[in-house]
C-alpha cells in the first residue's frame, strides 16, 4: 500500500480574503430602489493565483479515471479520450448560441443529425432525440411519451401502472412516478426477470415495463423475447434502460429484442466525461408508435441543408431548453466515428471479457450470487465478511488506500451486502490484475484495519449520520454553527 | 484472459444472447484514426458561423460573456472532469467541497437557506420546483406569467402533466409588462393554486416592480421566483421578499454557451422544504478524527434509496457546471459581478436610444425598467425579415420571442434583444442604421 491522496490543509475560499464592504458597488439609474439590492452578497474577493490554486489542491483531493480505475458498476466508467475535449473547445461547437438563425448554425445541425442517424442504427430505433440532460431525464420524457401515447389511444385512466424488475435502477421508479404512473415490481428469479411473475403481473392496466438488458446484476435477460411477447400481448410498451449498452454494441441492440422506446447515456457508452456527477446527456430513441411524440424540434434534412422542424402536432413539447446537451455530442460522435462497425463491436467483446475474468478472479473472495457468465458488470456479495464483524462498507472504504475506486455498493439491494463491479473496455488487464491483488489483500485484511479505513485519503471515513442529522449546507450554515446559533432543517 | 476463463473464443460469452436476437452490421462504416476523426469533425463544425464573426445580440437564459482563461483551466483538471457523482466521500473531498462552495454561492444570492448542487437547467429547475409546490400545498394550477419564454412553458407544462396539474398563464400588463397581481389575488382566493412563478428579469427581460409584493397575496401559497444570477449582483435577494424557492439558469457564469448545452440549473429554497428539495446535497460534516470533511446529504430524499417516492429522479446533475459557475464568480468577485452587470445595464441603455423613435418598431417595447436585455416590438414586417436584415450586415440581431410551433397562437412580432460584452457603441449604432434602412424599405427583409 503505497498510494497517498494528496491532503491539502485548504482553508475555505472565505478565510482566503475577507469578503468587501458591499457599498460601492456600482449602482444602474435603472433598477427601482424597491428592487435595488439591500441584502448582503457575502463572497470574497481573491486574486487570479489564489483561486487557481485553490481549485488545483481540490482536483488533488478527488479521484477520476485519469488517476484510477474507477470500477463503478452500471456507470460505464470508461476512458474520455483528450480528442473529444480538443473539439468540443472548438470556436464552432463552444462559441454557438442556440438561437442564431438556422442558416448559421448549419454545422450543429449536421452534426447532431449525423449522430442521431447512428444512434437509430446502434439502438434499432427508428428516430433519435438528443434533447433529455441526462439517462434519469430520458426516461422520464420516455414515460411523458408514453403517456401521450396512450392519452391519444383513451386509455390514460385504465394503463396507470408501470412495472420494473426488483433490479432496476432507483431512476426508474422514480421517472415513473413522476410521470404520473404508479409502480409495481417484479420479482427476480435467479437475478433475472421472473417470466412466470411477469405474466401474472401484466393486465390492462399496464403501461409500460421498463428494462435495463444486460440487467444491474449484469445478467443478460435471454428470455428478453418472451418478455417482449407477454408486454407486448397485454398492450404495454416495452422500455430500454440503456444505461448498460456498453455490454450489447453490435451483438443487439434494443429494436431487436422488442423494446418501443429507449434511453441511451453518451457519459456511458459514447466516453464522454461525468463531470463529476454531470453534465450527462441522455438520448431518446424511439420505434414508429412512439416516434410521433418526440420532443421538439427534430432536425430534419431538406436537400443539403438542415433544419428545425416544429411541425410535429403529437409531440410532448420541450423537456429542455434548446436542443440537448451539445458539447457531449460532439464528444460522443468523435468517439462514434473513432471506434466504427468493428471498435463498437470491440467495446462490447472487450467489456464483457474484462468483466468475466475480473469475476472469476474476484469470485475467489467473496460469493457470486447468480450464474457465472455475466455481461459488462457482476455482482459480489460481501455477506461472509459479517462474520468477522465486517460490512461491504468497510471493504469499499479499504479499496480506496489502494488508489482504486471502490465499486458501486449495496446496489442492486436482492443482493445482501452488494458490491457492483464494472471494469469498462479501455481497462487493460494489468489494471484488472491489480484491482483483484488490491481487492485480495482488501477482503484478507484485518478487521481493524478495515474498520479504520481509509487511511491514505485527504479525510479519514467520513460521518455521513452527522451530516444527515445536523445538516450545514452553506456557509451560512456554517457561520451560524459558528455563533451556535446552528439551524436544523 | 480468455485461457483463464477456460474458453477458446470471445464468442462463447455472449452465448446467452438467444440467436433470434442477435444483429448483422450496424452499417455506421469502419473507425478512423484521430487526424481523420478532427478532420470530418473540423469539416461539420466549419458549416458554423460561431458568435465572434458577428455583432451579437443573443441572450435570454443563455449567456455569452468574456470567459477567463482560468475557467477552462480549472473545469479542464481531469481530476474533476473524468471523476463521478462522488459516492465514496473520503475520495472525492475536491468536487463536494466545490459543490459545497456552489451551494454557497447561491445561498448567498438568492438569500435562501439552502441550495442544492445543481439541476439540468433553468427550465427543469423551475419544474422541479412545480413539482415541490404541490408537495407541500394542495391544489391543481400553477402560475407562471404569460411572459414566460414558450420553451419554459412547454417544459413545464410536461413537469406538470405527469401528477394531472395546470399550468396557468398570469396576464401582463401591456403597457409595461408587469404581471396582473389582481388576476393572482383572485386565482389564489379560490383556493386551487398550488404555486405561482415569477421571474426576474421576466422573459421580456424587463424589471417587474410588482413581484415583491407577491408573497402578501400568496400567503401560504408557495412562491417560486426564476432570477438571473448576474442581475442578483444588484437586486434584492428573493428571500428578502418572500420567495419560498428561487430557480435559476447558471450557464453564464463559466460556460460558453455550446449550441444551448450543457446547461446549470440552479435551486436554492428555505430550510423548511429542505426534506422535499429535489436533487443531491453536499453537506458539511467531520471525519473519524473530527477534521472537517463533506458528503452527500439527506439523501433519503434521493430515488436510489425511496425510489418510486423519492423528490426527484435526478441522478446525474451538471456538476462541472457548478464548478465553472464558482470559479467564474471567484475570479470575478462580487463587485466585478455587479460592475459587469451594470455595463452591460449601460450598453442595452445605448442600443435603446439608438433604436428609438425609428418608424415600425418600438424600442423597448414595454414602459418598464431593465437591465442588460430588452424587447423590441415591429409594427410592421416581421421578425424573420427584419433579423435576416441584420444577418446580413453581420449582426445576430435578437431572438424571436414566438411560439414557433404551427398552431401556437399568433403572438406579435417581438425580439428580445440583449447587450453582450462583445458589442458596443459602433455595434449599437449599426444595428440602429440597419433598421433605419428596414424601416425606410417599409419593413421588408
Amino acid at each position: 500500500m503505497t498510494f497517498r491522496q494528496a491532503r491539502w490543509d485548504e482553508p475555505d475560499l472565505w478565510d482566503l480574503a475577507a469578503p468587501p464592504a458591499g457599498t460601492d458597488e456600482p449602482s444602474i439609474p435603472s433598477v427601482p430602489e424597491r428592487l435595488r439590492r439591500k441584502s448582503t452578497f457575502l463572497w470574497p474577493e481573491l486574486s487570479e493565483l489564489e483561486v487557481v490554486r485553490h481549485y488545483t489542491r481540490l482536483s488533488q483531493m478527488n479521484f477520476g479515471i485519469d488517476t484510477s480505475a474507477y470500477p463503478l458498476g452500471s456507470c460505464t466508467m470508461k476512458y474520455n479520450p483528450k480528442v473529444s475535449e480538443l473539439l468540443a473547445r472548438r470556436p464552432g461547437a463552444s462559441a454557438v448560441h442556440p438561437y442564431q438563425p438556422e442558416s448559421t448554425v448549419q454545422g450543429s445541425l449536421e452534426l447532431i443529425w449525423r449522430l442521431e442517424r447512428l444512434l437509430a442504427k446502434v439502438t434499432g430505433l427508428p428516430e433519435v432525440s438528443l434533447q433529455p440532460a441526462a439517462g434519469a431525464h430520458g426516461e422520464y420524457a420516455a414515460l411523458l411519451m408514453v403517456r401521450a401515447y396512450l392519452r391519444d389511444l383513451g386509455q390514460t385512466a385504465t394503463r396507470t401502472e408501470v412495472l420494473l424488475p426488483d433490479t432496476a435502477h432507483g431512476t426508474n421508479p422514480a421517472s415513473a412516478s413522476m410521470a404520473g404512473f404508479s409502480t409495481r415490481e417484479i420479482p427476480s428469479a435467479e437475478g433475472c426477470v421472473d417470466l412466470k411473475a411477469l405474466r401474472e403481473a401484466v393486465s390492462e392496466k399496464t403501461a409500460c415495463f421498463m428494462l435495463t438488458n444486460p440487467n444491474t446484476a449484469g445478467l443478460f435477460e435471454s428470455e428478453i423475447l418472451e418478455i417482449a411477447d407477454v408486454v407486448h400481448g397485454a398492450g404495454g410498451m416495452l422500455y430500454y434502460d440503456g444505461a448498460n449498452l456498453n455490454a450489447i454494441l453490435g451483438a443487439t441492440h434494443p429494436g431487436r429484442m422488442g423494446f418501443d422506446v429507449a434511453h441511451l447515456n453518451l457519459h456511458k457508452t459514447f466516453a464522454t466525461p461525468h463531470g463529476g456527477g454531470g453534465p450527462g446527456a441522455g438520448v431518446l430513441a424511439a420505434g414508429e408508435k412512439l416516434a410521433p411524440y418526440l420532443p421538439v424540434p427534430r432536425v430534419v434534412k431538406s436537400g443539403r441543408k438542415f433544419r428545425l422542424d416544429y411541425d410535429r402536432p403529437k409531440s410532448i413539447g420541450k423537456i429542455k431548453t434548446a436542443f440537448g446537451n451539445f458539447g457531449l455530442d460532439v464528444r460522443a460522435y468523435a468517439f462514434a466515428l473513432s471506434h466504427g462497425e468493428e471498435g463498437l463491436k470491440h467495446v462490447a467483446r472487450r467489456a464483457v471479457l474484462n468483466s468475466n475474468y475480473l469475476a472469476a478472479r474476484l469470485g475467489r473472495s467473496l460469493p457470486r450470487p447468480f450464474r457465472t457468465l455475466v455481461k459488462h458488470e457482476f455482482v459480489l456479495s460481501g455477506a461472509p465478511l459479517k462474520e468477522r464483524g465486517v460490512r461491504t462498507l468497510d471493504l469499499a472504504k479499504r479499496l480506496l488506500d489502494e488508489g482504486i475506486h471502490a465499486p458501486t455498493v449495496y446496489f442492486p439491494s436482492l443482493v445482501e451486502e452488494s458490491l457492483m463491479v464494472e471494469m469498462p473496455e479501455t481497462e487493460s488487464k494489468r489494471e484488472l490484475d491489480h484491482y483483484a491483488e488490491a481487492f485480495e489483500r482488501a477482503v484478507n485484511d484485518t478487521p481493524e484495519n478495515l474498520h479504520a479505513a481509509p487511511r491514505s485519503l485527504s479525510v479519514r471515513r467520513v460521518d455521513e449520520v452527522r451530516a444527515a442529522r445536523e445538516p450545514l449546507l452553506s456557509w451560512k450554515d456554517l457561520r451560524a454553527a459558528a455563533s451556535g446559533k446552528a439551524q436544523a432543517p | 484472459m480468455l485461457e483463464a476463463l477456460g474458453l477458446a473464443s470471445v464468442d462463447e460469452l455472449f452465448r446467452d444472447i438467444p440467436k433470434k436476437a442477435r444483429i448483422g452490421r450496424l452499417g455506421i462504416g469502419a473507425g478512423r484514426e484521430e487526424p481523420e476523426v478532427v478532420r470530418e469533425i473540423d469539416k461539420i463544425l466549419d458549416r458554423n458561423r460561431p458568435l465572434p464573426r458577428f455583432a451579437s445580440f443573443l441572450g435570454g437564459r443563455i449567456g455569452v460573456r468574456y470567459l477567463p482563461a482560468a475557467v477552462d483551466a480549472i473545469v479542464s483538471r481531469s481530476e474533476f472532469y473524468t471523476a463521478y457523482t462522488p459516492y465514496q466521500a473520503e475520495a472525492s473531498q475536491g468536487i463536494l467541497r466545490v459543490l459545497f462552495e456552489f451551494q454557497s454561492l447561491w445561498v448567498e444570492l438568492t438569500g435562501m437557506d439552502l441550495a442544492n448542487a445543481s439541476l439540468y437547467d433553468g427550465a427543469t429547475a423551475a419544474g422541479e420546483a412545480l413539482l415541490l409546490c404541490r408537495r407541500v400545498h394542495e391544489g391543481r394550477r400553477f402560475l407562471v406569467p404569460a411572459s414566460l419564454p414558450w420553451e419554459e412553458r412547454s417544459v413545464l407544462a410536461n413537469y406538470a402533466s405527469g401528477p394531472g396539474l395546470t399550468v396557468e398563464e398570469i396576464p401582463y400588463d401591456p403597457k409595461t409588462g408587469r404581471l396582473d397581481l389582481e388576476f393572482v389575488r383572485t386565482a389564489v382566493a379560490a383556493r386551487d393554486v398550488f404555486g405561482v412563478l415569477a421571474d426576474i428579469p421576466n422573459g421580456f427581460g424587463h424589471l417587474d416592480e410588482g413581484i415583491p409584493e407577491l408573497k402578501a397575496i400568496l400567503g401560504e401559497v408557495p412562491l417560486v421566483v426564476s432570477a438571473d444570477p448576474l442581475s442578483l449582483s444588484v437586486l434584492e435577494a428573493p428571500g428578502a421578499y418572500g420567495a419560498d424557492v428561487v430557480v435559476g439558469e447558471g450557464q453564464g457564469f463559466g460556460t460558453s454557451p455550446s449550441f444551448g448545452g450543457p446547461l446549470l440549473g440552479l435551486f436554492a429554497c428555505r430550510k423548511e422544504l429542505a426534506r422535499q428539495a429535489p436533487g443531491r446535497i453536499v453537506g458539511a460534516t467531520v471525519d473519524v478524527e473530527g477534521r472537517r470533511a463533506y458528503t452527500l446529504t439527506l439523501q433519503t430524499r434521493e430515488q436510489h434509496i425511496r425510489r418510486s417516492r423519492a423528490m426527484s429522479n435526478i441522478c446525474t446533475n451538471e456538476s462541472l457546471m457548478a464548478l465553472a459557475f464558482v470559479v467564474y464568480a471567484s475570479l470575478v468577485g462580487p463587485r466585478g459581478l455587479a460592475a459587469l452587470q451594470s455595463s452591460l445595464a449601460e450598453k442595452a441603455r445605448t442600443l435603446a436610444s439608438a433604436l428609438g423613435g425609428i418608424d415600425g418598431l418600438q424600442a423597448p417595447r414595454f414602459d418598464a425598467p431593465y437591465l442588460g436585455e430588452f424587447t423590441v416590438e415591429l409594427t410592421r414586417g416581421t421578425t424573420a425579415g427584419f433579423l435576416d436584415r441584420l444577418r446580413r450586415r453581420k449582426i445576430l440581431g435578437g431572438i424571436p420571442l414566438a411560439d414557433p410551433r404551427p398552431g401556437a397562437p399568433p403572438s406579435p412580432e417581438r425580439l428580445l434583444v440583449a447587450a453582450t460584452d462583445s458589442v458596443g457603441e459602433t455595434e449599437s449604432q449599426k444595428y440602429a442604421s440597419t433598421a433605419r434602412a428596414w424601416s425606410a424599405a417599409g419593413g421588408k427583409g
